[in-house]
């Protein structure tokens, strides 16, 4: 076998195991949102939407409490997390640049990002659970926080940091002072990317249930107080999800089909906002 | 020392033995320069590659000052004062001396909100005289008739050549003194090189400007003095058609008769 016969063999083996690699993944992305789909839908209907929790057996439990504490422990967390990170990583580009702190603050921030989140569901529980001696939805809103936090802040670092130093240069250039630079240019000029990062984060705390196991576990009913326990779609799933009644199963398709689509929701959105911002 | 031609008008700017260091490095990169810069007059400076030419621009605004550890030493003479002193306010300068630099750096928002941009800075808020001023500019920056339908656009949306008269416009907004051109055209086509180079000898009468180009011919075209600069220091500085015609110093010569460069 010559030296050309054997670079063209390995060259297509190549070819056709990574083809297989890509097949087999995108395969089981379809089979589960295939399942997802099916099973959702399936289990979806008004009631879901206008009842609350019910006892196994009772043909009219819904998904109401779940859905509105998801939505209050997100908001906060948004509430909370995005102005932090922003600012955060308005210091990183904007003042700290190379410094160290800076330069400290971004690897303590990967960490943060790749740390699991059920550590920080504990870490909340040791801070807040435990000394309140109760679980509650602003100790789910904070865990929350944590762990978007680092994610709006890299986002907010990276985008700024891809504004062109001259177009910063040509508004000092025409005597703004910084702050004028920093919100009137730069943020303009990074609006797309930053957020794009804001609805991914909001998307990845979306679907988190470990921290809230810990934090704001769980309630069958409506709750707005955010001092008690709260309902989230994430926990009521798994919740329903791993119990014996196949109505309560049936509810947990239904909070893992309404989750989905709304963090893809929030996934396409992110990504036509970078996609308008390229094409112009 | 620089053979430096007698200027009999007033002087936009008096540099005295200025020095010029970036952060990070042991030697200056202007070496005990010294030349003053006639007002309203255009005044190029030329030089090969590296030779200093921005970076002297840059020190007329200050605008090393946005990045640390740079250092100036000796004077740069500004309406009786040197601007070198810590207690300079560098807003207020900037304002009096604008900038426009190598690539157009039209701001993310509409053409109108460029323009009015500076103008806003200064706190003029009166609907009716921003539009008057924003007008006036574009018009002194022959780019009105082609956005005069489309202020409300997004200023990103214009042709490079257009961006660049956008802030030019946006710079003469705010009435500067002087104007600093870091290669302006240098980015751009011909035609809109041509238009650039008519509108900077138009804008002469009211502001003094100092252009850096390395395209003799520009400076040959659009100067009434030209400075060479070489290696950090100025070699020489004369009436334009002089030193293209008969340069009193050696290296003036060998490098406009493209010896080196
Ligand atoms: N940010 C910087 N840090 C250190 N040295 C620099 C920096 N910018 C320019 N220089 C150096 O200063 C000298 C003059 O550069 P510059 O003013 O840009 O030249 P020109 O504009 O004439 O081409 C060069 O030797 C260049 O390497
Ligand atoms: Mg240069």
């Amino acid at each position: 076998m010559t030296h050309t016969q054997k670079r063209i063999i390995i060259n297509n083996l190549v070819m056709v195991l990574s083809t297989l690699s890509a097949v087999i993944g995108i395969g089981f992305l379809i089979w589960i949102l295939g399942v997802l789909v099916i099973n959702g839908i399936d289990a979806l209907s008004m009631t879901i939407f206008a009842n609350e929790g019910a006892p196994p057996g009772n043909e009219d439990g819904g998904l109401k409490h779940a859905l509105i504490g998801q939505l209050i422990l997100v908001s906060y967390a948004t509430l909370f997390g995005v102005p932090l990170g922003v600012l955060a990583g308005t210091y990183l580009s904007e003042y700290g640049q190379k410094a160290k702190l800076a330069e400290t603050i971004r690897d303590v921030s990967d960490i943060m990002m790749s740390a699991p989140s059920i550590v920080i569901g504990a870490f909340v529980y040791a801070i807040v659970v435990a000394p309140s001696g109760h679980f509650s939805g602003w100790a789910g809103s904070i865990a929350l926080t944590i762990i978007m936090l680092p994610i709006v802040l890299r986002t907010t670092d990276d985008m700024l940091q891809l504004v062109p130093s001259t177009l910063r240069e040509a508004a000092f250039a025409l005597g703004a002072p910084k702050y004028k630079v920093i919100t009137q240019v730069v943020y303009r000029g990074a609006k797309a990317g930053i957020l794009t990062g804001i609805l991914l984060a909001v998307a990845r705390v979306a679907g988190e249930t470990a921290p809230l196991l810990f934090t704001s576990f769980n309630d069958n009913f409506l709750n707005t107080d955010m001092s008690q326990p709260m309902a989230s779609l994430t926990v009521t799933m798994y919740n329903y999800a791993t119990s014996p009644y196949e109505d309560w199963q049936k509810l947990g398709w239904a909070a893992a089909f309404i989750l989905s689509m709304f963090i893809l929701t929030l996934n396409i959105l992110g990504r036509l906002f970078l996609l308008k911002k390229r094409g112009k | 020392m620089a053979t430096i031609v007698d200027i009999t008008e007033e002087k936009a700017l008096k540099v005295k033995d200025f020095e010029f260091t970036y952060a990070g490095t042991d030697a200056p990169s202007i070496k005990k320069l010294t030349m003053p810069i006639a007002k309203h007059s255009i005044t190029a400076l030329i030089g090969p590659s590296g030779c200093g030419k921005t970076t002297l621009l840059r020190s007329f605004n200050r605008m090393h000052d946005l990045y640390p550890g740079n250092k100036y030493n000796g004077e740069i003479i500004f309406k009786e004062r040197n601007i070198l002193t810590p207690k300079e306010d560098l807003i207020k300068l900037r304002i009096q001396i604008g900038m426009i630099f190598q690539k157009p750096t039209a701001f993310p928002m509409s053409i109108f909100d460029n323009v009015a941009y500076g103008l806003r800075l200064q706190g003029i808020k009166n609907k009716t005289e921003l539009q008057g001023r924003v007008e006036k500019a574009l018009q002194d920056a022959a780019i009105w008739n082609e956005v005069k339908d489309r202020l409300k656009h997004d200023a990103n949306g214009l042709s490079g050549g257009q961006q660049q008269r956008l802030c030019i416009a946006r710079a003469v907004a705010v009435e500067p003194e002087i104007l600093l051109f870091d290669e302006p055209t240098s980015a751009l086509d011909p035609i809109s090189t041509a238009g650039i180079e008519e509108l900077i000898v138009e804008l002469r009468d009211r502001v003094s400007i100092i252009i850096v180009t390395h395209n003799m011919q520009q400076a040959a075209r659009v100067s009434d003095y030209t400075g060479f600069m070489y290696l950090g220091e100025l070699v020489e500085l004369g009436r334009t058609e002089e030193l293209f015609v008969t340069p009193k110093e050696r290296l003036t010569e060998e490098y406009i008769t493209g010896k080196f460069g």
